[in-house]
């Protein structure tokens, strides 16, 4: 296949250049329009109660006092709503509202629709849920050993099975042991990834509206319209053709808004029953229980290299704690193994992942899904046996280079390969080669890599139909109207297409406008999720304004009597290629093209390559139609009398195909990487214990105790883009907005080991945990500057160096 | 979004109006000022008052400036309980004079939180545990707590003594330089040294009475030629509370050595603890290493963080002489 | 306590309105529920993450932590309100061209302290604005390439600055 668009960086007038976003002045002007900047007339609130135990029968509901409360219109339990929903087609566990049995503090038990928020709130206090306690599982090796002696989180889907494990995958590629034993080095460890969780600024908002004849409108700020079109119809036993999802602008997601929630299901019916618009908004403390963000993952890595530093073997095992529900969890355990085998040449790998339930949130994807905490392991692990065979860890990475347009161990294709540009370039613009092992103690430098997915082969929900559409049209006046599914969650996509509408067919951006979010009248894109829009997306916007180019080329062509490949569309005219002083205005062109053809619009589309994974269960998870490259060098200063590790900066290299839009590409990489270093020093989501208040309670659901990071603790971060032009994106681009993540974390911690020679295989680095691992350190004597790799100059660094503008 | 529950908001013109309105009001009533604490607990409803008294738009509780001395002492410097934090870490007479409490005033919480809040507000603050700050379903869940609603203490894990940890960042410095807050209630005005001002009760930490309000804060001008220091620690720069705060105020001769010294402590247990046995062991010796050590060594023994406060309560601890030391170090060279 | 209404003066963007809000209402629920401002954004409930940031009197306040009451007799400005009649803020335009939002959520309250900032200085250091900026959490950026766009808009002020000076 071809790279799809034109060929040359020089025949384009937009892509590749730093463009506005087209709702990026609504956006700093206050216009822009979020689910809870909807309002209707006659509007109700709703409000979800909660259950207050771990993991409880629930014996009884009484809803009667609630439901005689003045401005109360309706209230419901799990019995109103009794089919089961997920997102993955093959793991539906919960209900919009807990029919029988209550799995977290947090689960939704009843929903209450009122005149405002107020009243929906006292009417909750009015509703009496009696419980019958169950013991609970908090600890995933607890709930993996558990024999069933009390009930499970959920129950076994067969008897003798344990009902707590969500989802088992073992795959073995190559030889591990004759790898081991061939190794002239062996590095084993345990780690361990704390969960995290997505906060996004903007709480979940949904609103139901129905129309009383049949239609059901969900408003929802969610990331994946499509399928929580899907879940609203079968929950609520409606034909698809009978609900609409409209889709607001976004405040952020991160994988937090990626699969449908109670609120929807809850608005939805409450509107149903009250012939009134209900809208509910998330507490900050419901987006905690609500959750789905990153499983705090149990890893155990044995790798295995030679002398002259080549992996020969790799081997892992890892618990994942997915927390009460299935979520995204059979996909996260695949995801845990699956994406590691690049940018590395592994012989042979083996990996065992079991995900267990645990009565607290469930866990889920959060931006570079299942594959951030196993590479924060394995490129520490990396680390370690450059160190042990003496050579610099960059280099140790060079000699093992997958390279490009190849296979990995598991069978998964990677065509364009830029890890090397981005190895290199980190290494130049960080001054690597005189800072590593260099610096005074309490000063380090540390590097990690990564690759990831730009959208996955294959939907969540087995068919064969494209996985991204758009259906553009022209008017009379030359503006084009592109109707678009995809979801706009900051990431840019609607300016992605509008910036190839306008590419293709040479008119100003400004005449290009963006109709979206609503499932009525676009087409289906599949969601913001895994990293897939912009590939696939762009590949279909490129393929709709194409069709509609040949058009008007074919048209302006016949009036010209040249040949329409002669014909160029840019900058408002179409002009002929061999002489650009011949040209009409692009209005004019459209006309031509609309009397010889009929009125302008084209449908484009994209899917997936489906013959490029390998032929074993769960081959096709992992596969995706093109992989990102990442490698990202950090610089730290430890203050070893506290334990606080200050990031200084991260330099970030990443390999995105081609740019279409720089600003946007550093604006990913730059809030990837500080995405990542935020987990690395600071995000921890966690849950009392029994000796600490409630066991199952969350620790701090706010945006006080749960700390993200300020301006002030935020690392400086330069962007570095690496371009490989990939032969199947839109103009040769990739993904940018998960893989640029991954390194931040492991680069973090190899950069402390270079300050003050402690390794930190536990995350997160927070002053505490970092201090109880100096204190560790000093009293093994082992608190020093680790000495340089003998073979460090072996390999001189490259000086080529790549700029961000 | 999190509700308030319904109150009426009232905005008298005067301390003496504000008072009659407590009158009136008794316990269904609180005093607000900037609300950057209050409306947050409210919300978590910690507190459920009908009735809001506004102190923010008195005129009487604004100010920073010096008041002559009466029968020889050496006057104070007035600020207005309704300063804000901005204020009062901006004002140049504050930076020049006093510049710990500049400091301390300059870290509380983010920007936006010191625009609206008060030094009254800050000395006043509402103790801080992780078993209180929380929402009414969250403590719920847990079984309430002895502080608010519930019977036991979770930190201790008894119900005999609320532990909830005092999180202000200016009484610290306030102490260490012989400040005092004027209260004034129904039976008129007193004042309180700050640094008798608080009481080991997580409940209620303060002797300020429900119908008193603090109108002013004075600092003893004579403190100024003291030297000071503010430390705060918090896992961010800006919006966390402290987890631990230390204030060091020293009186050197011309030969360095030490003439006083005072030491304050916050962020562990219900109220600031100043350092005992500080003066005794420094005065007449220089600031050095060794002395500096003697007294971070004294600070570590005399503080005990518990859970109430979710950070490690061993790594709390081990940072009191760390910081202790920063703050000493600071005043040494200053 | 039974909820109950009362008239609110507030001064909004330069208009005076005056409406009936429950007496509870924290400035924010007035903005967005009761005058359809809804520019103005709430994040967190409770004064932890910047998103509801408003200028009261020339200061970022939070206004989910104001109650209605305390915001009147102040010159309120909202994100609606920093634009003028010749366009954009060259704070809006900036962080715009810079791809300063990214979500766009936390943006209204950014504008908000940055707007408050370049009013006392049109060449904030990046220290100055990183400290000005630290009470607004945004998720989405990293915050780089608002320090870019808040210098743009420094610098634009100050040459119009200039030529109208």
């Amino acid at each position: 296949m071809s790279t799809k668009g034109a060929n040359l960086k020089s025949d384009w007038h937009l892509i590749g250049s730093s463009m506005r976003k087209i709702e990026g002045l609504a956006k700093s002007t206050g216009r822009a329009v979020y689910t809870d900047d909807v309002t209707f007339p006659g509007m109700l609130h709703g409000k979800i109660l909660r259950s207050p135990h771990p993991h409880a029968r629930i014996v009884a509901i009484d809803t009667s006092r609630a439901e005689q409360l003045d401005g109360v219109q309706a209230v419901i339990t799990g019995r109103d709503l009794p089919i089961q929903y997920g997102i993955i087609p093959w793991t539906p566990d919960e209900y919009p509202l807990c029919v029988d049995r209550v799995r977290y503090i947090g689960d939704g038990v009843a929903a209450v629709a009122a005149v405002d928020e107020d009243t929906a709130n006292e009417a909750l206090a009015l509703i009496e849920v009696e419980y019958e306690e169950l013991p609970a599982f908090f600890d995933p090796h607890d709930a993996e050993r558990a024999d069933g002696s009390t009930p499970y989180v959920h129950d076994a889907r067969k008897d003798g099975w344990n009902g707590n494990i969500t989802k088992m995958v073992k795959l073995e590629f190559g030889d591990i042991e004759g790898g081991m034993d061939s190794a002239d080095v062996v590095v084993e460890g345990d780690y361990f990834f704390e969960g995290t969780t997505h906060a996004p600024i903007e709480p979940h908002c949904a609103i139901g509206q129905w129309d009383g004849v049949g239609k059901l409108t969900v408003w929802s700020a969610t990331q994946v319209p499509h399928y929580l079109h899907r879940e609203l119809a079968r929950v609520l036993e409606l034909d698809q053709a009978q609900v609409r999802v409209r889709q607001p602008l976004v405040g952020g997601a991160f994988g937090g808004k990626s699969e449908p929630f109670d609120l929807e299901f809850c608005v939805a019916k409450l509107a149903m029953m009250t012939g009134r618009p209900v809208k509910i908004l998330y507490t900050r403390e419901e987006v905690f229980y609500s959750h789905r963000g990153r499983h705090p993952f149990h890893m155990h890595y044995r790798t295995g290299a030679t002398a002259d530093g080549r992996l020969t073997s790799v081997d892992a095992k890892i618990l994942l704690d997915g927390g009460a529900y299935a979520s995204f969890g059979l996909v996260t355990t695949y995801y845990s193994g699956q994406l590691l085998c690049a940018p590395y040449d592994m012989p042979a790998y083996r990996f065992d992942s079991t995900r267990v339930y645990t009565n607290k949130p469930a866990c889920g994807p959060k931006r570079g899904h299942g594959s951030v905490q196993p590479r924060f392991a394995f490129e520490v692990q990396i680390d370690k046996l450059a160190e042990h065979v003496e050579l610099d860890p960059i280099e140790f990475r060079r000699r093992n280079f997958i390279g490009e347009h190849t296979k990995t161990v598991n069978e998964l294709r990677v065509t364009s390969n830029g890890f090397l540009e981005c190895l290199s370039s980190v290494e130049a613009a960080s001054g690597w080669s005189e800072k590593f092992r260099n610096m005074p103690f309490g000063r380090g430098i540390g590097i990690a890599g990564s690759t990831y997915i730009s959208g996955t082969n294959y939907p969540i929900y087995p068919n064969e139909m494209p996985q991204s559409a758009v259906q553009m049209q022209i008017d009379r006046s030359g503006r084009v109207a592109v109707f678009s599914g995809a979801s706009e969650i900051g990431q840019g996509c609607d300016s992605v297409v509008a910036y190839i509408a306008a590419e293709e067919l040479g008119v100003p951006l400004e005449w290009v406008r963006v109709l979206r979010g609503d499932t009525d009248f676009t087409p289906v894109d599949l969601g913001a999720y895994s990293s897939r829009v912009t590939f696939m997306l762009g590949n279909a916007a490129i393929d709709a304004a194409t069709r509609l180019k040949k058009l008007v080329q074919s048209s302006v062509a016949k009036a010209w009597d040249v040949k329409p490949s002669e014909v160029l569309l840019a900058g408002g005219a179409a002009l002929w290629a061999h002489d650009t002083g011949r040209q009409m205005s692009i209005v004019e062109a459209f006309h031509l093209a609309e009397a010889e053809h009929g009125t302008l619009g084209a449908t484009g589309w994209y899917n997936t390559p489906k013959d490029v994974h390998g032929e074993y269960r769960g081959g096709t998870i992992g596969a995706s139609p093109a992989y990102s490259f990442t490698s990202h060098v950090a610089e730290v200063e430890v203050d070893i009398d506290t334990g606080f590790v200050d990031v200084k900066k991260i330099w970030i290299a990443h390999d995105c195909g081609r740019a279409l839009n720089p600003v946007l590409v550093e604006g990913q990489m730059e809030g990837s990487a500080y995405m990542g270093a935020a987990e690395a020093i600071m995000e921890e989501h966690v849950f009392k214990d029994g000796d600490h208040g409630r066991a199952g309670l969350h620790n701090a659901p706010s945006l006080l105790d749960y700390r993200i990071p300020t301006s002030l603790d935020t690392p400086e971060l330069q962007s570095l883009i690496v371009e490989s032009i990939d032969p199947e994106g839109p103009y040769g681009a990739k993904e940018a907005g998960e893989g640029p993540l991954h390194p931040s974390i492991p680069a973090i911690a190899n950069a402390i080991y270079d300050a003050i020679g402690v390794r930190m295989d536990r995350l997160p680095f927070t002053p505490p945990n970092v201090w109880r691992a100096i204190q560790r350190a000093r009293e093994a004597g082992t608190l020093a500057k680790p000495s340089a790799p003998a073979n460090a100059t072996a390999n001189p660094p490259l000086s080529e160096t790549v700029q961000a503008d | 979004m999190l509700r308030l529950p319904p109150y009426q908001y009232h905005r008298p013109g005067s301390v003496a109006e504000a008072v009659a309105l407590m009158a009136e009001h008794g316990d269904d009533a609180m005093y607000v000022s900037g609300g950057t604490d209050l409306v947050p607990n409210m919300k978590h409803r910690l507190f459920e008052p009908g009735h809001l008294i506004a102190l923010k738009g008195i005129d009487e509780l604004k100010g920073i400036e010096e008041l002559p001395g009466e029968n020889g002492d050496g006057g104070v410097l007035r600020i207005g309980a309704a300063e804000t934090l901005t204020a009062v870490s901006a004002k140049p007479h504050v930076r020049e004079l006093f510049p710990a409490l500049a400091e301390a005033a300059a870290h509380v919480a983010g920007p936006q939180l010191r625009n609206a809040g008060t030094i009254g507000g800050n000395v006043c603050l509402d103790t801080r545990c992780t078993y209180y700050n929380q929402t009414h379903f969250w403590r719920e869940a847990l079984g309430f707590c002895l502080k608010k609603d519930g019977e036991v203490c979770h930190v201790t894990r008894t119900g005999k003594k609320c532990v909830a940890a005092h999180s202000a960042d200016t009484p610290p410095v306030l102490m260490t330089l012989g400040a005092s807050a004027v209260l004034t209630g129904p039976s008129g005005s007193r004042e309180v040294l700050i640094s008798e001002f608080f009481v080991a009760d997580g409940i209620v930490n303060t002797r300020r009475a429900t119908d008193e309000i603090l109108t002013e804060i004075r600092i003893p001008l004579a403190s100024a030629t003291r030297r000071q220091a503010y430390m705060k620690l918090r896992q961010r720069k800006s919006i966390d509370f402290p987890l631990l705060t230390v204030a060091v105020a020293a009186d050197l001769d011309e030969n360095d050595a030490v003439r006083t010294i005072d030491g304050v402590v916050t962020g562990l247990g219900s109220r600031p603890r100043a350092l005992s046995k500080w003066a005794e062991v420094a005065a007449g010796r220089t600031l050095d290493d060794a002395l500096i050590d003697e007294l971070s060594e004294r600070a570590y023994k005399q503080c005990h963080p518990l859970e109430n406060i979710i950070v490690d309560p061993e790594w709390r601890r081990a940072m009191v002489p760390v910081y202790v030391r920063r703050a000493l170090e600071h005043v040494a060279g200053a | 306590m039974s909820k109950t209404t009362s008239i609110a003066r507030l001064r909004v963007n330069g208009d005076l309105r005056e409406v009936g809000v429950p007496t509870h209402y924290t400035l924010l629920e007035t903005l967005r529920y009761v005058l359809a401002l809804t520019g103005t954004k709430q994040g967190c409930d409770k004064g932890d993450c910047g998103a509801c940031t408003v200028i009261v009197d020339g200061a970022p306040t939070l206004s989910c932590l104001t109650p209605v009451w305390e915001a009147e007799d102040r010159d309120i400005i909202t994100v609606e309100g920093l634009a003028g009649p010749d366009g954009p803020h060259p704070l809006q335009d900036e962080f715009d061209l810079n791809g300063a939002a990214q979500c766009g959520f936390c943006t209204p309250g950014i504008l908000c302290s940055a707007a408050a900032l370049l009013a006392r200085t049109s060449s904030p250091t990046r220290n100055e604005i990183q400290e000005a900026l630290a009470g607004n959490l945004c998720r989405c950026t990293g915050y780089a390439k608002i320090y870019d766009a808040v210098e743009s808009a420094g610098r634009r002020l100050s040459v119009s600055k200039e030529a109208t000076g």
